[in-house]
C-alpha cells in the first residue's frame, strides 16, 4: 500500500515539477505605473526590454540590418534590451495574437501595411500618436500616413514605402531586339514586346517568361492584384469599404490575366518569391513586385543589379496606371508608458539617415517615407520607377483584408489555371467576398 | 487458530482486490491525466467554441465566446467552401489509402516470395518513412517544381516535347494527386512492413495443402492469405485512414490549399478559418465537423469489416 | 513447390523495381541536388550526376546559416525526453491495462483510442490557452508535455499488447515469493518486454522528430525551436528560395533519423509489427 502511495506521490510530484519548470521565460515589463513625464526620464535609467516581433530577422536578406539595429541601439541605450520574437512571415500575426491572448503582448512589430487592419480589429495595436509626437509624425508624407489609417487613427508607422513597380531585365530586352531603355508603358505595348521576349531561351535552355504577376494564395498576391486592378482604373472596394466590383477596370484586369495565361506569358500560380527566383536566373523578362523584392532577387543572383531596371506600373484600359502603396511598417502595442517611451526611442533611432539610408539604398531598395529623407540617393534600379510614387490610389482597409486578398487570388486562379470565364469568376468572387466585407 | 485464518482469509482477499485496483489506477493515472489535460480538454473546449462567436478579441481579452445560435455552422453550410473541402478530404483519404494498400501489398507479396536480398530491400525501402513530413514535402516540391523540376523534364521527354510545362501542383485538376503522391511515398513503407509481417504469419502448411489440392495462385491468395491476414489488414487500413484524415503539414507546405482551393481539405479549411481569417469559432466548427466525419468513416469501415468477418 | 513461371517473375521484378524506384529515387535526387550549385540545379535539362560536384551548400549550412544546429539540438532534447517520458508512462499504463481488468479499463481504452484520432489542428487553439495558463508557453517542458500527450495513446496500446504476450505464471510465482507489485513489474516483467520498450521509445522519437504544428504554435523563441518548424521558418521565407540549400537541409535533417532507424531497426520492426499485428 505504502509503495503504491509513494509511487502516486512521486508521479504527481514529477508532473507538477515538469509543469512548473521553465515558466520563467516571460519577462514582465519593468514597472508599469509611471506617469508620462517620469517615463521620459526613467526610460534612460531603468532596465527595459523591448519585445520586438520581427519575421524578417529570419530571412537571409534582412538579418544583418536588424542585428545591426539591435547592437547599435543597445550601445546607445545600454539600459534597454531588444528581445526578438520571431515567426515566419505567414505566422507572425497569429503568434503575436496568441501571445497577447496569453497576457504576453509584444511592444513592437515589424510588418506589412496590409496587416494593420487585422491587428487593429483585434484591438492589439495602438495609434502611433500615442507613441510618437505630432511633430515627429509631421515629417512623414501625409498621403502615406493616410494609407495607414483605420478610421481616423494611424495604426502603423511606415519605415519605407513602395508601390508595385515593374522590374524588367535589360539583357533580355536587348536579346529580343528591344530597346533596354524604353520599357513598356501600357499593357498593349507589353503584349507586343512579350511576343518577341517569349521566343527567347536562357543559355541553359530554359524558356523565358515575358511577364510575371503573382497569383498564388498569399495575402500579398492579393495586394498585387489589387494594384493591377487600379492600373486599369478599376476598384475592388469603394471609399466606404464596401465591395465595388461591377466596374470595367476590374474586368479588364482579370481579362488581361487570362490573356497572359492563355499565351503562356505568366508563370502560373507563382508566389512573389517564385517570380523573384525566375527573374534572378534570367527566365522572367518583366514582373510586378514591391521595390524591396529586389533584395530577394539579388540574394539569389548577386549580379542582378547589372541587368535590372524598373518602370512604373503599366496603364491599361481607361486607367492611368495608378498603383497601390505598399509599405513595411512598425506597429505598436501598449504595455505601459515606459515601454512606449522605449519604443519611441527605438523608432527614432531606426528611422534616421545613418541607420536606414544604407539599408534602403543598397540592401532593400525602397523609397523613404519621411520628407526629410527625400533627397537621399535612390538605389539605381529604382530610378526608372521613381515617378510612380506620386501615382497612387488608396482604398480603405477592411477588417477582413487578408481574407479579401486571398479571395482575389482565388479569382485570379479561376481565370488562369481553372479556365473559368471572367464574368462567372467575378460573380463567384462577389458572392464570397460580400460575406466578408460589410 | 482455525477461526483466525477464517477471518483473515477474506480480509486478505479484499485487500488483494483493492490493492490491485489502487495499483492499476496508479499505473494508469499519469497517462490518463496527461491525455485528458492535453488532448481531451482542448478538444472539448474547441467543440464548445464552435458554437460561439469567438475571434481574436476573445483571445486577447480572455472573454469567453458568445453563443451565436449555430451561426458558424449555418455560415459554413451556406458558404461554398465546406462541401468541396469534404470532397477533397474524402478523395484524398480514399485515394491514398487504396493506393497505399495496393502498392504495399504488392511489395509485401514480392518480398515474401523467397526473393534473394529481401531483408536488405526491406530495410532500404523503409527510408522514406523516417524522412520528416516537412522535408518530404520539400523533396516533392523540388521534383514537381514547375520550371526546373524533374517531373516536368520527364513528362516533356516522354511526350516528345508535346507537354513541356507540366506542373502538377499548379493545375487544379492534378494538385491533389501531387500531394497524394508525396503522402504515399512516406506511408507505403510502413504499410508494406506491417503487411509483410502479416504474410509471414500465414502458416505454410495451409498453403501447401491448398497447393496439393491444385488451387491457383490467385485463389490461394484470396481464399487463404487474405482471410488469414484480416486483423492485420484491418489495423493497417484504419491506421492509414486516420493518418490521412489528419494530414495537414504536407498539404499546407506543398500547396497551402490552392490552386483554386483544389487541395483545400477540412484540415486546411479549419486552419485557414481559424488562423488566416482569424475566425476561431468558425475554425472550431470545421474541426468539429471534421472529427465527426472521421468518426463516421472509421465506424463505417469497422462495421463493414466486421460484417464481412461474420460471413 | 517452386514452379518456374517466367512471365510472372518478370512482372514481379518489374513491379519491384518500379516501386523501389518510386521510394528511393527521390532521396537520390535530393542528395544529388545538394551537391550542385544553384545555377546547375536550375537547368532545364537536369543532370543526373552533378557536372561539378560542390559542397558549397554544406559549407554554407555549417558556417553561415548555422542556427540550423540550434534547431537540431533542441529537437534532440525534445524528442529524447519525450521518448523517455512516453516510454515510462506507457510501461506503467500498458501494464495496468494488460494485467488488471477493472470496469474503467473500457473507458480508458476508449479515451486513448479517440485521442489518437483527434487532429492536432482541432486542439491547438485551446491547447495554447491552457499552456499559457500553466506558464508553459514558449518552454521546452511545455512542448515536451504536449508531445508526450500526443504520443501516449498509440504507445500505451502498443505496450499493453507486449505485456499481453508475457505469461501470467511468471508473475504469480514471484507473488508467491512475497514480492510487491511494483517489484514484480520492475524486476520481472519489464525485462521481458525490452524489445517493446525500445520499439516505443524509437517510435516516439521518430514521430516527435516529425512534429511541426505543436512546435510552431507553442514555441515563439527562435532559440527553442525544433527542426521542422525552424526549417519552415528560416529557409522557406517569403523573400526567396535557395533550392540547393533546401536540399542540403533535407539531407542533414534526415540522416540522423536514418542512422537511428538502421541501428535499431531490428527492435523497431519487431516491435511495431508485434504491437500492430496483435493490437
Amino acid at each position: 500500500m505504502k509503495r503504491v502511495l509513494a509511487l502516486v506521490l512521486a508521479l504527481c510530484l514529477a508532473l507538477s515539477l515538469a509543469a512548473c519548470g521553465g515558466g520563467n521565460s516571460t519577462s514582465q515589463p519593468a514597472g508599469g505605473s509611471e506617469t508620462g513625464s517620469s517615463a521620459a526620464e526613467a526610460v534612460l535609467t531603468e532596465e527595459i526590454t523591448i519585445k520586438f516581433a520581427n519575421y524578417a530577422l529570419l530571412e537571409d536578406g534582412y538579418t544583418e540590418f536588424w542585428e545591426g539595429v539591435k547592437s547599435g541601439f543597445e550601445a546607445q541605450y545600454p539600459n534597454i534590451t531588444i528581445e526578438w520574437v520571431t515567426a515566419p512571415y505567414g505566422e507572425i500575426t497569429n503568434q503575436v495574437i496568441n501571445m497577447a491572448g496569453g497576457g504576453d503582448m509584444v511592444d513592437m512589430m515589424f510588418g506589412e501595411l496590409d496587416w494593420i487592419p487585422t491587428l487593429e480589429d483585434a484591438g492589439l495595436t495602438v495609434p502611433v500618436t500615442s507613441v510618437l509626437t505630432e511633430e515627429y509624425l509631421a515629417d512623414f508624407y501625409p498621403s502615406v500616413l493616410e494609407s495607414c489609417k483605420v478610421g481616423d487613427e494611424i495604426y502603423g508607422l511606415p519605415m519605407y514605402i513602395s508601390p508595385f513597380i515593374l522590374y524588367y531585365n535589360k539583357d533580355l530586352f536587348e536579346q529580343a531586339g528591344l530597346d533596354p531603355n524604353t520599357p513598356p508603358t501600357t499593357y498593349d505595348e507589353m503584349l507586343t514586346m512579350a511576343e518577341s521576349l517569349s521566343k527567347l531561351t536562357t543559355a541553359d535552355g530554359n524558356p523565358v517568361y515575358p511577364f510575371g504577376q503573382t497569383t498564388a494564395s498569399v495575402a500579398v498576391s492579393g495586394a498585387s492584384l489589387t494594384g493591377m486592378v487600379y492600373n486599369f482604373g478599376g476598384t475592388v472596394l469603394d471609399e466606404n469599404g464596401q465591395l465595388a466590383t461591377g466596374n470595367q477596370g476590374l474586368k479588364d484586369a482579370f481579362t488581361m490575366l487570362q490573356t497572359l495565361d492563355e499565351k503562356g506569358y505568366n508563370p502560373q500560380n507563382a508566389k512573389l518569391k517564385d517570380l523573384r527566383q525566375l527573374f534572378a536566373t534570367g527566365q522572367l523578362a518583366m514582373y510586378y513586385d514591391q521595390s524591396w523584392g529586389f533584395n530577394g532577387v539579388s540574394s539569389i543572383n548577386p549580379d542582378a543589379a547589372s541587368f535590372t531596371a524598373s518602370a512604373p506600373a503599366l496603364k491599361g484600359g481607361s486607367g492611368d496606371g495608378a498603383s497601390i502603396l505598399q509599405g513595411q511598417v512598425l506597429l505598436y502595442m501598449d504595455n505601459g508608458d515606459l515601454q512606449r517611451e522605449a519604443c519611441r526611442l527605438l523608432t527614432e533611432y531606426m528611422l534616421t539617415e545613418e541607420v536606414l539610408v544604407d539599408y534602403i539604398t543598397n540592401i532593400t531598395p525602397a523609397y523613404p517615407a519621411k520628407q526629410s529623407m527625400a533627397d537621399m540617393e535612390l538605389n539605381p534600379v529604382l530610378q526608372g520607377a521613381a515617378g510612380s510614387i506620386d501615382n497612387l490610389s488608396s482604398a480603405p482597409f477592411v477588417a477582413a483584408q487578408a481574407d479579401l486578398n486571398l479571395e482575389l487570388c482565388t479569382l485570379a486562379q479561376a481565370v488562369t489555371v481553372s479556365d473559368t470565364d471572367v464574368d462567372t469568376a467575378i460573380a463567384n468572387f462577389e458572392k464570397t467576398a460580400s460575406g466578408m466585407v460589410g | 487458530m482455525s477461526t483466525s485464518t477464517a477471518v483473515r482469509q477474506p480480509r486478505l482477499k479484499l485487500k488483494k482486490t483493492t490493492g490491485d485496483q489502487l495499483f492499476s489506477l496508479a499505473l494508469i493515472a499519469p497517462t490518463l491525466l496527461v491525455t485528458i489535460v492535453f488532448i481531451i480538454v482542448p478538444v472539448i473546449d474547441s467543440v464548445i467554441k464552435s458554437f460561439t462567436e469567438y475571434k481574436i478579441k476573445n483571445i486577447i481579452s480572455g472573454a469567453p465566446g458568445e453563443w451565436n445560435n449555430f451561426e458558424n455552422y449555418i455560415k459554413l453550410f451556406e458558404g461554398g467552401k465546406l462541401w468541396p473541402a469534404v470532397i477533397h478530404t474524402l478523395l484524398f483519404v480514399v485515394g491514398v489509402v487504396l493506393a497505399q494498400f495496393v502498392l504495399g501489398m504488392a511489395l509485401a507479396v514480392i518480398l515474401n516470395s523467397g526473393l534473394k536480398g529481401a531483408r536488405f530491400i526491406r530495410s532500404v525501402m523503409m527510408m522514406p518513412w523516417v524522412v520528416p513530413t516537412i522535408i518530404s514535402a520539400l523533396v516533392w516540391m523540388w521534383i514537381f517544381q514547375p520550371q526546373y523540376g524533374l517531373l516536368k523534364y520527364a513528362v516533356s521527354v516522354i511526350t516528345g516535347g508535346a507537354v513541356s510545362d507540366f506542373a502538377i501542383l499548379n493545375d487544379p485538376n492534378t494538385a491533389l494527386l501531387g500531394v497524394a503522391v508525396a503522402a504515399l511515398w512516406k506511408q507505403v513503407p510502413l504499410t508494406t512492413l506491417l503487411l509483410l509481417s502479416g504474410l509471414q504469419n500465414v502458416p505454410d502448411d495451409m498453403l501447401e495443402a491448398a497447393t496439393i489440392d491444385g488451387a491457383s495462385r490467385a485463389k490461394k491468395f484470396f481464399a487463404i492469405v487474405i482471410p488469414y491476414m484480416k486483423s492485420v489488414i484491418s489495423i493497417v487500413v484504419s491506421m492509414a485512414i486516420i493518418e490521412n484524415f489528419k494530414q495537414f503539414p504536407l498539404i499546407w507546405t506543398m500547396t497551402g490549399g490552392g490552386p483554386s482551393e483544389s487541395t483545400t481539405t477540412l484540415a486546411v479549411l479549419s486552419y485557414r478559418e481559424a488562423f488566416v481569417s482569424n475566425n476561431l469559432g468558425s475554425g472550431a466548427a470545421v474541426t468539429t465537423l471534421w472529427m465527426l466525419l472521421m468518426i463516421v468513416v472509421v465506424a463505417v469501415y469497422r462495421k463493414l469489416f466486421q460484417a464481412e468477418d461474420m460471413n | 513447390m517452386k514452379e518456374k513461371n517466367i512471365p510472372l517473375s518478370v512482372c514481379k521484378w518489374a513491379l519491384l523495381v518500379l516501386i523501389l524506384f518510386f521510394l528511393l529515387f527521390p532521396l537520390y535526387w535530393v542528395l544529388v541536388t545538394s551537391f550542385k550549385t544553384n545555377m546547375e540545379a536550375y537547368r532545364a535539362t537536369p543532370t543526373f550526376f552533378p557536372d561539378a560536384p560542390t559542397v558549397e551548400s554544406y559549407i554554407k549550412l555549417f558556417t553561415e546559416n548555422n542556427d540550423f544546429f540550434v534547431y537540431y539540438k533542441n529537437n534532440f532534447i525534445v524528442s529524447g525526453v519525450t521518448a523517455l517520458i512516453t516510454t515510462c508512462l506507457a510501461i506503467l499504463a500498458g501494464y495496468g491495462l494488460s494485467r488488471f481488468h477493472f470496469k474503467w479499463n473500457g473507458i480508458v481504452v476508449a479515451i486513448l483510442l479517440s485521442s489518437q484520432m483527434f487532429p492536432v489542428v482541432s486542439r491547438m487553439i485551446s491547447l495554447y490557452d491552457l499552456m499559457n495558463k500553466m506558464n508553459l508557453i514558449n518552454t521546452l517542458p511545455g512542448l515536451i508535455l504536449a508531445l508526450t500527450a500526443a504520443m501516449l495513446p498509440f504507445t500505451v496500446m502498443l505496450m499493453s499488447s507486449f505485456f499481453d504476450s508475457v505469461p501470467n505464471a511468471v508473475e504469480e510465482a514471484a507473488y508467491v515469493d512475497g514480492a510487491s507489485r511494483l517489484a514484480v513489474l520492475w524486476r520481472i516483467v519489464v525485462p521481458l518486454v525490452k524489445p517493446g520498450m525500445l520499439a516505443v521509445a524509437i517510435y516516439s522519437f521518430l514521430m516527435t522528430w516529425d512534429d511541426y504544428l505543436h512546435c510552431i504554435t507553442l514555441i515563439q523563441n527562435d532559440a527553442l525551436r525544433t527542426m521542422s518548424a525552424g526549417v519552415a521558418m528560416r529557409y522557406l521565407g517569403e523573400l526567396s528560395y535557395d533550392w540547393s540549400l533546401i536540399n542540403t537541409i533535407s539531407i542533414i535533417g534526415t540522416v540522423p533519423m536514418l542512422l537511428l532507424f538502421f541501428f535499431f531497426q531490428k527492435y523497431m520492426v519487431k516491435g511495431l509489427v508485434a504491437g500492430a499485428v496483435k493490437g
